[in-house]
């Protein structure tokens, strides 16, 4: 999947409902009310925080290419799709940045090291820069290595043999799986740039990132599933129990413990608009949500109805038609109703 | 005492390099030090035996990150297992592991703005500190090229500190440099160690063309017949990109490197360049630190750089091995300007001194708001402690003289029609005492010693598949 497929998945879900800018916060993962509930209401859980360090002009740049493909428009607030692309359309993607949140990067970081420690033992050389630096991983890779019995020839075949296996199954191109192991370096082997890398697939540097990043997500998915007694262990504590982000958690404990909102917000010195923010992430991300402490049965049946009527999830819209629902009400009904489908 | 046996059992080293061990000798007799030794002449080991004979920690204080981490890197390397990092990339849980056991550190890496903090400061008290290393010393010169405010603040916390020793480290300093640094550390009588700064090795050639483009079809003519390993020195990170481009699209092994890219594709150039994959990296002043390539035969300079003691530095990494290495510094009309706009570019406007000190909160938001500088804000936060906006206008105005002066020191070498050597030596007050056969351009250079010829390409063709390139990674 190419950068430009998932900027026009992204402006295609929020088509008249949001500004040209919001699938730039999405795909930064910038933790705002607002984004989190469009994660929910246009279900883009594949694409949250999956760019964390996206940088503006390159997301303008790919934008202005679809102004000049005639696929969009700005109209006043908001962008508007305006024309269909000819390309095919992507298949599904493996892409789950709602669900890994940026901990493929300490999962490749881990495998990196692993496999140039790996690399250089097993052909008698003891000295190497490591590739990583970060004292963490280092601390973690340490350990691992130590467990696994690095040393032993049988052990390093075996982790290479899971390398392979896992990473062969997973629904990928092998020219994007080649990408990730490009990035990995070993005695004598560098590993090649991101600039290295696109300039011989002639892609641009984030769609590299982005294909390398869909790889991950894929193989990280296999080696949950599967039974890879060695590489499975990389995972460890990278895979979030709850979806919530960690403001939210703690609200949702003060909440489960039958705190009233106004109550929590004050205990966190946190607004109440805030709290309501995080009542709608719980919502939306949890399906035995009860919306019926918020809002009688019949007002969240007319807010829906309206919301389907009109094809709009725009408060603005629905409020016009449902008055005596309140913002909290409209956004929470919402959020509700994508965690029900 | 025995030093060449302690450092044979700690690193395995059967003989001192020139300078280490006097100055060795002169740190375990409770002196304090000032070492000038040349960048790849073993300074870190001038701190690193006498933390096996003295007792407590040794408390490095280094002023970059990146030299930070990479001499950390380095320590380890050579089996150095009780080594920390005290800067502001430590997450704070860690920072905490590490504060409540820093008496079970030998080695203690400090940036300046950490030392100077006084939780810091209390923590280190409470330890003793045998030495302390004031690593790139010439970053306290406020003259200087690379001047870092925190490090004239080192002095404070000596007294807290027990007063240990003092090492005093760099591989650039004149005569009035060392003795800013002797006046600022509050050093009485320090020993003072001068390696001479020549390296007899490096030949210097500088070639003059007379337009820019010029310039670059020589550089390629250069490449086809000099296979390298080489740095090339462009001025910024645009014409470090456009060089290596253009390399590449000839078909040679290049790759352009500078601190916008990111880190870890900063390490993949580093590594591709160590093992051989590279025969050019195009690179902005980033490039270099963490670099410990023996056998690097060129260092071309695209431009001029910004300051003599930035080129020596920089050509001082070719020839490690003392083969003969070629230094080149091209020239066209129109560089000087560029030079200049470099080199003032470093210091703080009138519209920084201005906005500075009319903010109400020190200013920290201007530096988020992007209306200050990082760089201009650390040295203006400095002197608004100390002076009026008045007077730092005019300190800032008389750092601008100097750094014209400086740069035309630079531009004396495209000029010169006498031995560069000496020049440059005469930059550092120093005396040459011999020349090499093979010295520099104004007493001609004789090539042919000095060509590499092209490099044997790889001879391994790269993978085709993922797998066959994690075979050749793994293969077992």
């Amino acid at each position: 999947m190419l950068f430009e497929d998932i900027l026009i998945i992204l402006l295609k879900a929020v088509d008249g409902e949001r500004t040209v800018s919001s699938p730039y916060h999405l795909l930064k993962g910038k933790k705002s009310g607002q984004t989190l509930q469009d994660i929910g209401y246009y279900k883009l859980y594949p694409y949250f925080g999956i760019l964390p360090k996206l940088e503006k002009d390159v997301y303008d740049q790919a934008v202005e290419k679809l102004f000049q493909k005639g696929l969009i428009a700005i109209d006043g607030q908001v962008v508007r799709m305006t024309g269909v692309p000819v390309e095919q359309k992507p298949g599904p993607t493996l892409l789950d940045g709602w669900k890994y949140r940026g901990s493929e990067q300490v999962f490749m970081a881990r495998l990196s090291l692993i496999v140039q420690t790996l690399s250089h033992i097993q052909q008698k050389s003891r000295i190497f820069d490591p590739v990583v630096i970060s004292e963490d991983i280092q601390r973690w890779v340490k350990i691992y290595l130590n467990k696994m019995n690095y040393k032993d020839p049988a052990q390093c075949k075996a982790f290479k043999d899971e390398m392979i296996h896992s990473l062969g199954a997973v629904a990928v191109s092998e020219r994007q799986k080649m990408i990730v192991i490009q990035r990995l370096s070993g005695l004598k082997i560098g590993g090649l740039t991101w600039e290295q890398i696109s300039r011989a697939e002639k892609q641009t540097v984030t769609d590299a990132q982005v294909q390398a990043i869909e790889t991950l997500h894929g193989w990280m998915s296999v080696l949950e599933q599967g039974s890879y007694p060695l590489l499975r262990n990389l995972l460890d504590g990278l895979i979030q129990q709850s979806a919530l982000t960690e403001t939210a958690r703690r609200t949702e404990s003060y909440f489960k413990n039958g705190r009233k909102l106004e109550e929590i917000a004050a205990l966190r010195g946190l607004k109440t608009s805030t709290i309501e923010d995080h009542v709608v992430e719980m919502a939306m991300n949890d399906p035995g949500f009860d919306i019926l402490e918020f809002m009688e049965a019949a007002l969240f049946a007319r807010i829906i109805a309206v919301s389907q009527s009109q094809n709009t999830k725009r408060l603005r819209d629905i409020k016009e038609k449902v008055p005596e629902a309140s913002y909290f009400q409209l956004r929470l009904a919402l959020a509700a109703k994508g965690g029900i489908e | 005492m025995n030093l060449e046996k302690t450092l044979y059992d700690a690193y395995g080293f059967t003989s001192f390099r020139p300078g280490q061990k006097e100055v060795i000798e002169k740190i375990l007799g409770g002196e304090d030090v000032i070492a000038l030794l040349p960048t790849g002449m073993g300074k870190s080991m001038c701190y690193q035996l006498p933390a096996h004979l003295l007792e407590g920690s040794v408390l490095i204080v280094s002023p970059l990150l990146s030299l930070m981490q990479d001499q950390v890197a380095q320590l380890k390397k050579m089996g150095e297992k009780s080594v920390t990092a005290l800067n502001s990339f430590l997450d704070p849980s860690e920072r905490t592991i590490v504060l409540n056991n820093l008496r079970n550190y030998r080695f203690i890496f400090i940036s300046p703005e950490m030392l100077v903090q006084p939780y810091i400061k209390n923590k280190l008290k409470d330890i003793q500190i045998s030495l302390l290393v004031a690593d790139e010393a010439h970053c306290i010169s406020q003259w200087g090229f690379d001047f870092r405010p925190d490090y004239l603040r080192i002095a404070e916390i000596l007294p807290a500190l027990g007063h240990p020793r003092v090492l005093a480290l760099t591989a650039t300093a004149t005569a009035k440099v060392t003795e800013e640094i002797k006046k600022y550390l509050q050093l009485t009588d320090p020993f003072i160690y001068s390696h001479p700064m020549d390296r007899k090795n490096i030949v210097y050639d500088c070639r003059k063309f007379s337009a820019g483009n010029e310039k670059l079809e020589w550089l390629k003519e250069f490449v086809k017949t000099n296979g390298g390993p080489g740095i090339i020195y462009a001025g910024t990170r645009n014409k470090s990109r456009e060089i290596a481009d253009l390399l590449n699209m000839d078909g040679l092994r290049a790759a352009f490197y500078h601190g916008g890219m990111e880190h870890q594709d900063r390490i993949f150039v580093q590594q591709q360049f160590q093992n051989g994959e590279l025969d050019w990296v195009c690179s902005t002043n980033a490039f270099g630190m963490g670099v410990h390539i023996p056998d690097i035969r060129h260092v071309i300079h695209f431009q001029i750089p910004t300051s003599i003691e930035g080129y020596v530095q920089e050509v001082g990494r070719a020839g490690r091995d003392g083969s003969p290495a070629l230094a080149t510094l091209l020239y066209a009309p129109g560089d000087e300007e560029m030079l200049e706009s470099l080199v003032l570019d470093d210091l703080p406007t009138i519209n920084e001194i201005r906005e500075l000190y009319n903010s109400a909160d020190g200013g920290s938001q201007l530096v988020a708001q992007g209306i200050i500088r990082e760089t201009s804000f650390r040295v203006l936060s400095y002197w608004r402690t100390r002076l009026t906006e008045q007077q730092t206008i005019r300190q800032i105005e008389q750092q601008k003289n100097e750094k014209m002066m400086q740069s035309a020191k630079i531009k004396k070498l495209i000029t010169l029609k006498t031995c560069l050597r000496e020049y440059l030596m005469e930059c550092f007050d120093q005396q040459l005492v011999s020349k090499p056969a093979n010295c520099c351009v104004n007493d001609g250079i004789e090539y042919s010693s000095l060509q590499s010829g092209p490099r044997k390409e790889d001879a391994r063709t790269s993978p085709a598949t993922w797998q066959k390139r994690l075979e050749s990674i793994l293969p077992c």
